[in-house]
């Protein structure tokens, strides 16, 4: 599950797709077609730019698009929102789907993923923090030594 | 011998195709988990899967691209074929249609993949012969017609599941002894880990030796 997390889509993929986009879109005429495989395009870039606008397009798709797709977006909303390290959004699309179909474990499969991240990256942060702690720790416990010696 | 990360000489990259509801996942599911997925919704885009196996003293790691057989993500899933250097691609013996579809797959995979990769056909739901649809015997004939290894399986039973995924590893690395895969191609699917057998070792003692050296 990390690699389909972390592969990026081919350039000349993105360009083409963008492409037939931009054709339909100033002949101002989308067709959903369009507008997914652009959009599933952009969610695999490697610039958050890109997979930003790509979740733009999917919660107009998930608007606008008939029952049957809606999974698609919404797992390609939770795809793209962990890509970019927003998990809990990530989460909450994952949770939505799982409300409709509880057994995917295609989704399941993501969601240990996205937690595992979120996990692993929290504690980096903790680490963080606690190191600054120890630093202050270290400069309180320095004060403290040179005012005994006075 | 420490299971490490690198404990595999080869990487080949297989991509799975077929039309929808053949069986592809759980073919996948089968031979990672060696399990039958019985409730399997559509897969989504795409799935990926890994496993370590054999051949010929060799340990080589598969990863499996498993293609969502849906027609809207037909296109977007061109971009998963290049570089492939194994192709398995599915039908489904009780439907005919998806057998029907193949020579658009065939085409696809041909376009997008290079000369070298190894395509495997495989008829699944063997475990269903009482709604057969497709006779063994065309469809190999089919496959002996476009130069394609061939089985019936079962991602069911588990029947000649192994054996397909094993098949193409072994005709791959035929290639790249024969030399008719050249490793250093961009495209090839294959990745070669400096590491052969032993090579964690080896790196490890060379330092060793060379920090020996120093210090004289």
């Amino acid at each position: 599950m990390d690699e389909v997390l972390d592969e990026v889509v081919p350039t000349e993929d993105l360009k083409k797709y963008e492409k037939v986009y931009h054709e339909q879109l100033s002949s101002g005429n989308i067709t959903q077609k369009a507008q997914f495989e652009y959009a599933w395009c952009l969610v695999r870039s490697k610039y958050s730019g890109d997979i930003r606008k790509g979740l733009i397009l999917l919660e107009e798709l998930f608007h606008t698009d008939k029952e049957e797709s809606k999974r698609d977006y919404l797992y390609y909303l939770a795809i793209g929102n962990a890509r970019i390290k927003e998990y809990n959004k990530a989460l909450q699309y994952v949770r939505g789907f799982l409300q409709i179909e509880p057994g995917n474990h295609q989704v399941h499969d993501l969601e240990v993923v996205i937690k595992r991240r979120m996990e692993k990256e929290g504690l980096v942060g903790v680490a963080l923090t606690g190191g600054i702690v120890l630093g202050i720790a270290g400069v309180v416990g320095l004060a403290l030594a040179l005012a005994k010696k006075k | 011998m420490s299971v490490g990360p690198y404990n595999y000489s080869y990487i080949f990259k297989y991509i799975i195709i077929g039309d929808m509801g053949v069986g592809k996942s759980c073919l996948l599911h089968q031979f990672t988990e060696k399990k039958f997925m019985s409730d399997c919704p559509h897969t989504i885009g795409v799935e990926f899967g890994t496993r370590i196996i054999e051949v010929s003293g060799q340990k080589i790691k598969l990863q499996i691209w498993d293609t969502a057989g849906q027609e809207r993500f037909r296109a977007v899933t061109r971009s998963y074929y290049r570089g492939a250097a194994g192709a398995l691609m599915v039908y489904d013996i009780t439907r005919r249609s998806t057998y029907n579809h193949l020579s658009s797959w065939l085409t696809d995979t041909r376009n997008l993949t290079n000369p070298s990769t190894v395509i495997f056909l495989i008829g699944n739901k063997c475990d269903l012969n009482a709604a057969r649809d497709v006779t063994y015997e065309e469809a190999k004939q089919f496959a002996d017609e476009n130069g394609l290894m061939f089985v019936e399986a079962s991602a069911k039973s588990g029947e000649n599941v192994e054996e397909a995924f094993l098949e193409t590893a072994k005709k791959i690395y035929q290639s790249i002894q024969d030399g008719r895969l050249d490793l250093n191609a961009a495209e090839s699917g294959v990745q070669h880990k400096p590491s052969q057998p032993g090579g964690r070792n080896t790196l490890v003692n060379d330092q060793t030796a060379s920090k020996d050296s120093c210090s004289c």
